[in-house]
């Protein structure tokens, strides 16, 4: 098994190596480069064009330039940003990411958890009205227009009704003062959204035994408002007390972007909880559960639902990894500055630093999440195992 | 005496399983292990076992589906005549060998393609082998249908596997094996997956066939009645190994091997008056016996009646 | 001889493709993106069927040099920035409301004009009429024709795209299976290196190369959606048919490893492929409508360049008020790629058991 995972751990690294190479090859491959507006620019000396493009090194042949990148790469150095120069594509990715991770790990997990229960209601009540009609209101949930939805959404509840904020993620006439930088605050809700998922998990863990369901679901929905009643405490300390103003102007333009976000991506868990569901429903131990007289609901919860999290979880795992590349779109109709955005102006700008570090960002998360699925395949299923020899 | 048409020796397959998956510590299961036996022309062998004996896994390295892991495995060449080695022989060779052993699958659901229409099944192995001229293939196609009881035949040829029963199917397995008049044919267990209804219609059907077109079976099946029934020897089989193998008949008046006996006894009469010993057997010190001997051999008493002879006073416990 | 035979096969076909079709009618949601698909289907051909038959003429019902303009009798009043609301508007949005001009916008043209005169007035965007059934948008193009259009465009890019993409995983997917080892490993690693590659980006990137038409776009949609994931997913089905006995069956007999791949593990794993086609049709019309949201398809007419065009022109932002410009395009996308997905779901639902039961 050992030999298994190094193998392909080894894999891995070359299929990373190549991905290094093919991206930059296309950046390369783009017509013209970040620099061309300096010609354009009748102030400026004919030669500031020329110097600017040597003070990079973009008049090198290609092959050396992509030689010294992959060099720099593996000793940890992505360049500076050719647009915002002081900054290094590091320092923009730190700076970006958190406001996306924050932002669509809301929204991942509000979208599990809703379409995991709305799937398993709908695997149980195969055949029914009820049933039908809340999957043809998943698929075209699941299948709208992105854009064009978002955008009415922005109308009907920033501009018609004027509930929420319509773009930007904090208003700027309340930080002109603020003794705090947007990322501090950010990190620290996010760090606070940490330790709340963490409790809550553990919570659920505990819980898992207590027999009756009505106590348990009792108990963790008490244990849920608990959790934010001691969240008001916590927020109220030191300088998270003078933090929350702003953490609440943050919260307040989050709201939007979730709630569409979420209402597209819960359909796509309901639906394939539903399929998986089905499938293990039909299966003999559950058909052997009904005989035993267990009543539906704890069938349906109980056995059913926990074989079929399997599938759904790892295709939760790759949804992760998709975020980034599915925020560019939220992110440019929310005006919502993190990653997306980051990733589309440095593209369209041939930002080739910038964009290449994102890219090789979201490679190395598809990667790991690659390798953990098939690991994990491999452990769950014994054929993997078998050898046969001769 | 006939000659061999297939002399199996030493034959042995095995598995490697990884126990745990992280320490990665292998466990070897030795599904054949060093079976050795001849099958003679027009002669039929039964190979009879509990489930999960190693049966199939012999089959199957038998006829070059999953590589063996040592052993040897020749058969009679009938256009040169000789016997030739499974392993050392030219694609010429490896062509007659391909033409000349077939195997029926015990699952009739699973043996047919389903997509494909009857007759395309069928014609198969003469498309394979380029045998006969289109209208030729059709008749034979045709011919060997209502040789296996389809009649009409034409009712057949255009339908899909799942269009018809599991005997039929069945049926249409065994056409498809014979269409190119094999000299050697693997039966695995082809009926323990039908209703007992047409069990024996089926089995009369292969019974009948072997005569007439002179085919060996090796007939795979864990019910000693079925073996006594469709085969002139009979080699029993325990956890990968052969433990005895004889005539028919010598072996169910003269078991010598405890696990035979066992095998025999358990047999239904379908007398109610007559009583028979029942014979137990601790499968667990049986296996502990004979996997503490590696290296033994079978020993003919005669008759070629040839016994597995590890050391069996300790199990004969005859109840 | 040979042709009783023939039809007979035929009438056979047609004898399974009926049996098929009323396993599909149990499927209430099939059934349903069914009738979708149809409808988008009929609104694709209606369209050159109305200009081939002159019931429409070009120059008023060309979905992009197409031109008409409606005429209305407008009030002219004056909205001034005073405390809403008032008696005739309750915000400042309604004013000037429907059949009113307001004197700011036309005093530049009509030089002494008077609150409450009555002037004529081009109307660009236009509301429904009985001529327009959806209206017309700020050029004076007819929105109807638009949308049938689109669903040419969406349909040709979908379907061209579906295909190219299932038959490059089908057939890696079954090599994969069948030989295992090394060529496994490398398309297996091959589907990494593609699913991770982020896709708008990169079709960013593509579309600077070159102005993107449809067919480039339903090419590389579909190489890409080919040799990513759905790999996977068909090499996995493959590897269970692979061990089946008909297959054994092949090999025992003598066949060469291309022919049983091609009889007999490629026709087994059709079925799940074409329901994988019908799914990433889904897709497909989903990527050209943002890429065409985004200005990035070299394209005249779409359902995604319909919306980007509401949205830049600020319909978008007065809601419901012009909601023909704002509305059909939208649900168009929506209605055809969920339509595509009930009819994979409804093909789920009745063949896949059946497919693995047997
Ligand atoms: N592909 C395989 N991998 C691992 N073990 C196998 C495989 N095929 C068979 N075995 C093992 O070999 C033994 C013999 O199996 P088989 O030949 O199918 O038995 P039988 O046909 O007599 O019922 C069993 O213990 C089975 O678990
Ligand atoms: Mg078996």
């Amino acid at each position: 098994m050992l030999r298994y995972i190094v193998n392909r751990f080894i894999q891995m690294v070359v299929v990373f190596f190549l991905f290094l190479i093919i991206s930059y090859l296309l950046f390369d491959a783009i017509p013209g480069n970040a620099f061309q507006n300096l010609l354009l620019n009748p102030s400026l000396p004919p030669y500031a064009y020329e110097e600017t493009i040597a003070l990079y090194g973009l008049d090198q042949p290609l092959s050396v330039r992509l030689q010294k990148y992959i060099v720099n790469f593996f000793k940890g150095d992505l360049g500076y940003s050719y647009i915002q120069f002081p900054k290094t594509a590091i320092e923009l990715i730190a700076e970006r990411l958190p406001r996306t991770l924050m932002l669509f790990s809301v929204v991942n997990i509000l979208a599990f958890y809703t379409g995991f229960f709305v799937g398993k209601i709908l695997a149980w009540r195969r055949g029914s009205k009820s049933e039908t009609w809340i999957t043809i209101t998943s698929v075209f949930s699941y299948t709208v227009f992105y854009p064009w939805f978002a955008l009415l959404m922005l109308w009907f509840f920033g501009l018609r009704m004027g509930w929420v904020p319509i773009g930007k993620f904090l208003t700027p006439s309340k930080w002109y003062d603020s003794p705090f930088d947007s990322d501090v605050v950010f990190l620290e809700m996010i760090k606070y959204m940490v330790i709340f998922s963490v409790l809550y998990f553990v919570i659920t863990l505990l819980t898992k035994e207590i027999e009756s369901l009505n106590l348990r679901r009792n108990i963790r929905l008490g244990s849920f408002f608990a959790l934010l009643f001691i969240s008001n405490f916590y927020w109220n300390t030191g300088q998270l007390s003078e933090m929350r103003f702003y953490a609440g102007d943050i919260a307040y333009h989050t709201i939007l972007p979730v709630l569409t976000v979420t209402i597209v991506a819960f359909a796509g868990t309901a639906l394939l909880t539903r399929t998986t569901m089905m499938e293990v429903l039909k299966d003999d131990y559950i058909l052997t559960a009904r005989a035993k007289g267990l009543s539906q609901k704890r069938i349906r919860d109980r056995h059913a639902a926990r074989t079929a999290l399997l599938p759904v979880v790892t295709s939760f795992i790759f949804t992760i990894v998709t975020i980034i590349d599915g925020s560019v779109l939220t992110e440019t109709i929310f005006s919502w500055p993190g990653m997306g955005q980051l990733i589309l102006e440095s593209v369209l700008r041939e930002d080739i630093p910038v964009a290449m570090a994102s890219f090789s960002f979201i490679g190395v998360f598809a990667l790991i999440a690659h390798f953990l699925a098939d690991v994990s395949y491999a452990f769950l299923d014994p054929r993997i195992r078998i050898k046969s020899q001769g | 005496m006939s000659k061999n048409l297939i002399e199996v020796r030493n034959l042995a397959k095995h598995f490697e399983i990884s126990n745990s998956f992280f320490t990665g510590k292998k466990k070897i299961i030795k599904a054949v292990d060093e079976v050795s036996f001849n099958i003679k022309a027009g002669e039929s062998l039964g190979l009879v076992g509990q489930s999960g004996c190693g049966k199939t896994t012999t089959a199957r390295s038998l006829c070059l589906l999953e590589p063996k892991t040592s052993g040897s495995v020749n058969f009679f060449n009938p256009e040169k005549n000789i016997m030739e080695s499974i392993d050392a022989i030219d694609e010429d060779g490896m062509r007659v060998f391909r033409r000349n052993m077939q195997m029926i699958f015990q699952d009739p659901y699973e043996s047919l393609n389903p997509r494909w229409t009857i007759k395309d099944i069928i014609k198969e192995p003469l498309d394979i082998h380029n045998i006969g001229s289109l209208g030729e293939r059709e008749e034979a196609i045709v011919e060997i249908l209502r040789t296996v009881g389809l009649t009409p035949p034409e009712n057949y040829l255009q339908r899909y596997p799942h269009e018809i029963s599991g005997g039929q199917r069945q049926r249409v397995s065994i056409a498809r094996t014979l269409i190119m008049k094999p000299k050697f044919v693997i039966c695995d267990e082809p009926t323990s997956m039908l209703d007992v209804s047409i069990r024996i219609s089926i089995m009369d059907l292969m019974l009948n066939l072997a005569k007439e077109l002179d085919v060996s079976y090796l007939y795979i099946t864990h019910d000693l009645a079925v073996a006594r029934y469709m085969c002139n020897r009979i080699a029993v089989m325990f956890n990968g190994k052969l433990v005895e193998i004889a005539e028919t008949e010598e072996l169910l008046n003269n078991p010598i091997h405890p696990y035979t006996k066992r095998l025999i006894s358990s047999i239904p009469i379908p007398d109610p008056g007559y009583k028979r010993e029942r014979y137990e057997v601790n499968f667990d010190e049986l296996d502990k016996i004979i996997s503490s001997n590696p290296n033994e051999k079978m020993v003919d008493i005669g008759n070629e009646h040839l016994v597995a002879t590890h050391d069996t006073k300790d199990f004969f416990i005859e109840t | 001889m040979d042709t009783v035979n023939n039809s007979e096969n035929n009438s056979l076909k047609y004898e399974s493709l009926k049996r098929n079709f009323n396993l599909f009618k149990q499927s209430k949601i099939g059934v349903l993106g069914l009738v979708i698909v149809a409808f988008f289907g009929l609104l694709a051909l209606l369209q050159p069927f109305l200009f081939l038959t002159n019931i429409w003429d070009e120059a008023t019902y060309h979905p992009v040099v197409g031109y008409d303009s409606q005429k209305i009798q407008a009030t002219v009043v004056s909205c001034k920035d005073i405390d809403y609301p008032t008696p005739e508007y309750k915000t400042p949005n309604d004013c000037p409301g429907p059949e009113e001009v307001n004197i700011v916008a036309v005093a530049p043209y009509n030089p002494g004009i008077q609150e409450g005169d009555v002037i004529e007035q081009f109307i660009q965007p236009a509301p429904p009429s009985s001529k327009h059934i959806l209206g017309t948008d700020s050029l004076g193009r007819d929105v109807f024709s638009q949308l049938m259009e689109g669903s040419q465009v969406a349909f040709v890019l979908g379907l061209l795209s579906a295909i190219v993409g299932v038959g490059i995983s089908t057939l890696l997917g079954t090599i994969a299976a069948y030989f295992g080892g090394a060529i496994d490993a490398y398309l297996m690693r091959q589907s990494d290196l593609v699913l991770m590659l982020p896709t708008l980006p990169l079709l960013f990137i593509i579309s600077a190369f070159a102005e993107l038409q449809v067919w480039h776009l339903a090419l590389v949609l579909g190489i890409f959606g080919g040799l990513g994931g759905s790999v996977i997913t068909i090499k996995s089905q493959a590897l269970q048919v692979k061990v089946k006995p008909f297959v054994d069956s092949a090999r025992i007999t003598g066949g060469s490893r291309m022919k049983i791949l091609i009889s007999h593990i490629l026709p087994n794993v059709a079925p799940l492929a074409l329901l994988y086609m019908v799914f990433s049709v889904t897709g497909a019309i989903a990527s050209e409508s943002i890429l065409s949201f985004l200005g990035l398809l070299n394209i005249d007419m779409s359902w995604g360049l319909m919306i980007s065009v509401a949205q830049a022109d600020g319909y978008i932002n007065q809601g419901m008020e012009y909601w023909w410009l704002v509305l059909p395009a939208g649900l168009a996308v929506t209605l055809l790629a969920g339509g595509f997905y009930l009819v994979g779901r409804g093909l789920d639902d009745v063949f896949n058991p059946r497919l693995r039961k047997r």
